[in-house]
């Protein structure tokens, strides 16, 4: 099976300034994202993240390089149909209304007339939107523009779903809630290529990453292999009075095993407020 | 191609709808009402022409002028909206060529204008006819020969569809600078100055007329007087409106098919150039 994206030695230069001084915005980057995936593309500001996303959907031109998606050539509307995009802090008509919007852009992505009404709904219940998709888009707060976004860009039931920081300006109780939604559609064997520099979520979700910086690829792999350090380890012990340590330790060093660090488990302060603030409504 | 003609009906129809909730469009029809029914009062100010003459020539002048206003910064503003506020990202990402988009523009911005200027001709006509009806029973009162109506309504529709032409032709204008533009000021300034050439353009093609030996001269004159609409060959209305006899027979087809041309030139012209430009 093909590749949900295949990138070969993509380069992007842009002309900046009346000189037209060359500057290297992706240099020479080479990405194969599997299917059925959960895939993070991380990096600083200005790396060349989202230029890379907007090569792969045809947005910018390449200066050089290939690029496939689901096997076919990108850039072309075929390609697009089966492809989901949302942009960075999404801006949309202010004069719609959710569910206008939504019903806008299954039509533009060819769902049919006798589909769309069953399409449209089930986008807004997966972006948690129902009830609040007959108010214009003027009316959203941060995070229902995000996932409202989100359900525009899963509407037509695309193989792909590209999403460009979707989690952007968003709290962590609708941050939360878009990582449902990225698993719920990992689940439904979609492929999501998410695009971010909040790291915290993207381990949280993403089955794979890659790491750019100027342009560049520097790293590669599944989550659990990039971030585990085959070296140490951690135990989670109970009730550990001083005198059970002593012994612990001492039992490990006849082993040739050294404890360096003892301490207490930490929750993330994430997990800290969303617990607190469970319930609240992002309205 | 029914889906292709089915997503450029989408586009153009939220556009005219982002574009008739717009202030500017109710102020500029607003004002366009208000010359045309002044046109009753500043009729004493006729320099000796037929008074109906001249109500005729105030409001075409309202609706050109307006028009045009609304077909520059309206287009303009269309396009460089779904630009800067990155709309156009969203849609240009799903199935959608540019080419659909453009036209989608396109036919938004023209929808608009043919609200406008099919409003404001219903007014003028409305404001023609009982003028004309007033002043048909004060020469019958005086005992003056009865005389048959000038106002066409025929002619005045006539005249709304070749102003809405006109201004599909500068539309068409706008979107290729726009196109090009980076900034929606560099767009208007070079749309507005892009109407007047056109609205001048006519004087090129005098001087093309005059002898001259040079073919360099001869041959820069003809592409130079056709790049550019001539403008002024729209400029038909009060005969149309008022003495529809004396508008020659070829004279609306040839006016129909230079306008059509000149929008569908510049339109694959827009296209062209939008296909790569970067998002």
């Amino acid at each position: 099976m093909t590749s949900a994206i295949s990138v070969r030695n993509l380069t992007k230069d842009f002309r900046i300034g009346i000189r037209g001084l060359k500057l290297r915005a992706v240099d020479d980057l080479t990405l194969e994202i599997p299917r059925g995936q959960v895939y993070g593309l991380l990096g600083p500001n200005g790396c060349g993240k989202s230029t890379t996303l907007k090569i792969i959907l045809g947005l910018v031109p390449a200066t050089a390089g290939e690029i496939t998606i689901l096997g076919q050539p990108s850039a072309t509307a075929s390609a697009r149909e089966r492809t989901g995009f949302l942009p960075e802090a999404p801006y949309f008509h202010k004069f719609l209304s959710g569910r206008e919007l939504v019903r806008y852009c299954a039509q533009l992505s060819g769902v049919s007339a006798e589909k769309v009404g069953q399409a449209v709904e089930e986008a807004l219940a997966l972006a948690a939107m129902t009830e609040a998709a007959n108010r214009p888009i003027g009316t959203y707060s941060k995070g229902m523009l995000q996932r409202i976004g989100f359900a525009q860009a899963i509407v037509h039931d695309p193989e792909l779903v590209i999403l460009d920081e979707p989690t952007a300006g968003v709290d962590p109780v609708g941050s939360a809630a878009i990582g449902r939604m990225i698993h719920a559609m990992r689940d439904k064997g979609k492929t999501v290529v998410l695009c971010s520099h909040l790291l915290g979520q993207v381990e949280q979700v993403c089955d794979r990453v890659a790491i750019m910086d100027r342009g560049k690829l520097v790293l590669e792999g599944k989550v659990e292999d990039v971030l585990a350090r085959r070296d140490r380890h951690v135990m989670t012990i109970e009730a550990l009075t001083p005198a059970a340590r002593d012994a612990a330790e001492t039992a490990l060093a006849a082993h040739g095993a050294k404890v360096t660090s003892v301490t207490h488990p930490r929750r993330s302060l994430e997990d800290l407020f969303r617990e607190l603030v469970t319930g609240s409504h992002d309205a | 191609m029914k889906a292709s003609l089915q997503r450029t009906y989408l586009i153009s129809r939220v556009t005219f709808l982002e574009a008739v909730r717009q202030r500017f469009f109710a102020f500029l029809i607003v004002l366009g009402a208000a010359m045309v029914l002044s046109s009753l009062s500043f009729r004493f100010l006729d320099f000796g022409h037929g008074e109906l003459k001249f109500i005729a020539d105030f409001g075409f002048g309202g609706m050109f002028l307006f028009g045009s206003v609304l077909g520059i910064v309206m287009t303009a503003q269309l396009f460089f909206s779904e630009m800067d506020n990155r709309t156009a990202l969203t849609l240009l990402a799903k199935p959608l060529s540019r080419t659909e988009f453009l036209l989608g523009k396109f036919f938004g911005a023209w929808a608009v204008l043919a609200v406008f200027l099919f409003t404001l001709s219903l007014l003028l006509g409305s404001v023609m006819w009982a003028r004309e009806q007033t002043l048909l029973m004060q020469a019958e009162q005086r005992g003056l020969p009865p005389v048959n109506g000038l106002f066409s309504g025929g002619g005045m529709m006539t005249y709304a569809l070749l102003q809405w032409l006109r201004m599909g032709v500068v539309i068409a204008i706008v979107l290729t600078i726009s196109s090009i533009a980076r900034t929606f000021l560099f767009a208007v300034i070079v749309g507005a100055l892009a109407v007047v050439a056109g609205q001048l353009q006519w004087i090129a093609q005098d001087v093309l007329l005059k002898p001259t030996e040079s073919l360099t001269y001869k041959a820069f004159l003809w592409t130079s007087s056709r790049l550019l609409p001539n403008l002024q060959q729209f400029n038909i209305g009060d005969a149309l409106v008022l003495e529809p006899a004396s508008v020659p027979a070829d004279a609306i087809p040839w006016v129909v098919a230079s306008g059509v041309f000149y929008m569908a030139a510049y339109l694959v012209l827009a296209a062209f150039i939008f296909r790569r430009r970067e998002i």
